[in-house]
């Protein structure tokens, strides 16, 4: 209780200030709307019903994507760690891909898939996909050579050795790549609307910057930033519950 | 019956750009079924390397390395390893741990359990059955990875310096625990480890190496009654193989020690 207490103080802290400020009229409400006009907005939103098909359409697009990046990430990865050949193919390509930055390929998806949800859908798949296929590798690869003479000498080989030791022990790494993902895929889901959409909740946020709404558009990113903290927050139960003799064994369990 | 034949074996490893090193030169050993040998030797003399040999984890360079007649091609479950870093698999209980070896070949469940107990009970970790690794002692840790290669029924256990990482008092109750477990157990032991009086307590016979390249520079039979106590430490025979072989050691190390 104590601790929830502590955990709440930063938010209430600049929310109070904020509100303060506003009151005071130190800065002009069009360029920053007092806290309690926002919550005022986000109630009309809520009780009209508006705001969920937009939530709706916008957690469709990045779950599929995800879903996509989690399985294709996952499987390449595998074969990567598993085959210097594959990785010798694959990893100039995934280096090259890498670096650029999401919203640089969403013209060339537009052209592509053309501007409805298949061209976001690819556009979440980009962000989400090299942080799993990075940790799947790297976690595949940093397995304790210990481990797996262990596991021979007990008589594993082939592909026990991959479902039984190699996997299980790489585990803390996946699920770590497939946690950043989650929040790459909010970020790139709500650029995507802003840039070329008619629903989903990126863009309600710009579609009310155009119509100088700003309470709405707060409104809206307070919305995004609940579904971003929503999903991370079901991410790390996952992975609680997957991985808690990883959790035991390291500084995050440690700490509590 | 001889159960391990290695016939002058060599081994060396690449080393930076087409350099080698000789890591074992020309070493020959024979080792009776049920027997308990240990290898000595200062850090670095291939007593590991011919360890992991054994268990087939390890190629030779040169020469033979047979195990029941047979030339060793690749690891085998009938020979265990037990690693100074237990190398346990933390996200297995310690039940989950021990029947590790029976699961990899396809053993049903039923019999599975049957064997996990037995293991658990003869390393003396009944009631730890659903305990991690993390929550267990050093001590503790060797005991199940103990339990893990015998879980295996192997003719050959092969021990790393299984008792190196333990702190004194530990280690002179896994001692004797090990002697219980290995009359029980019925195998043979391969024992490698820096300590000489540990060597002596626990064997029936003492390989010594010399320094990388690794050769053989002495091979004593103890004969001393089994079982054999704690008590075993003070008498005069003990500390007469201690001391001859101590010698030997100064003898061939002197250079190091000044």
């Amino acid at each position: 209780m104590r601790m929830d207490a502590r955990k709440l103080m930063s938010p209430l802290g600049v929310l109070i200030l904020w509100e303060i400020v506003a009151r005071l009229n130190w800065v002009d409400p069009f360029f920053l709307p007092a806290p309690s006009a926002v919550w005022g907005e986000l109630q009309k939103m809520v009780v009209s019903g508006e705001v969920f098909p937009h939530i709706g359409v916008s957690l469709a697009r990045a779950v599929s994507g995800y879903l996509l990046a989690a399985v294709v990430g996952l499987a390449l990865g595998l074969l990567i760690a598993w085959s210097t050949l594959v990785e010798q193919i694959f990893d100039p390509i995934i280096e090259l891909i890498r670096p650029i930055s999401t919203f640089a390929l969403v013209p060339i998806m537009f052209v592509w898939f053309g501007i409805g949800d298949g061209s976001k859908v690819a556009i979440i798949f980009k962000a989400c996909f090299f942080p799993i296929v990075i940790n799947t590798i790297a976690g595949i690869k940093g397995v304790d050579a210990g481990l797996i003479r262990a596991a021979r000498s007990l008589g594993a080989h082939g592909l026990q050795l991959w479902t039984k030791v190699l996997i299980p022990s790489a585990l803390p790494m996946i699920v770590t790549g497939m946690r950043i993902s989650t929040a790459m895929s909010m970020l790139a889901i709500v650029g995507v609307e802003m840039l070329a959409s008619d629903t989903g909740i990126g863009f309600l946020v710009i579609d009310a910057q155009r119509v100088f709404a700003t309470d709405r558009m707060f409104a809206g990113i307070v919305v995004i930033s609940l579904m971003g903290f929503g999903l991370d927050r079901l991410a790390r139960r996952i992975q609680g519950r997957m991985l808690s003799w990883h959790l035991e064994t390291t500084l995050a369990g440690a700490r509590g | 019956m001889i159960l391990i034949e290695a016939e002058n074996i060599h081994k060396t490893f690449a080393e930076g750009k087409g350099g080698q090193l000789l890591a074992i030169e020309d070493l020959s050993l024979q080792i009776r079924k049920n027997e308990f040998v240990s290898i000595v030797g200062p850090s670095g003399c291939g007593k590991s390397t011919f360890l992991l040999m054994v268990a087939g984890l390890e190629r030779l360079s040169q020469g033979r390395l047979l195990i029941e007649g047979k030339p060793v091609n690749g690891p085998d479950h009938r020979r265990a390893l037990v690693f100074q870093e237990y190398h346990l698999f933390p996200w297995k209980s310690v039940r989950g741990n021990v029947e590790f070896g029976p699961e990899m070949r396809g053993i049903a469940r039923g019999e599975r359990r049957k064997i996990g107990s037995h293991f658990i009970r003869l390393v003396g970790l009944e009631g730890f059955e659903s305990r991690y690794p993390h929550e267990l002692s050093g001590g503790m840790k060797q005991r199940v990875a103990i339990a893990r290669a015998l879980a295996n029924d192997p003719t050959v256990l092969l021990m790393d310096e299984p008792f190196g990482a333990l702190d004194a008092l530990t280690r002179e109750t896994l001692q004797v625990e090990l002697l219980r477990i290995w009359q029980e157990a019925q195998c043979t032991v391969l024992f490698v480890t820096h300590s000489i009086s540990e060597a002596v307590y626990l064997s029936d016979r003492v390989v010594m190496m010399s320094r990388r390249p690794g050769r053989i520079i002495a091979d004593v039979r103890v004969d001393l009654p089994r079982p054999r106590t704690r008590g075993l430490l003070l008498s005069d025979e003990f500390r007469d193989y201690d001391r001859q072989l101590k010698k030997l050691v100064w003898n061939e190390f002197e250079g190091d020690v000044q």
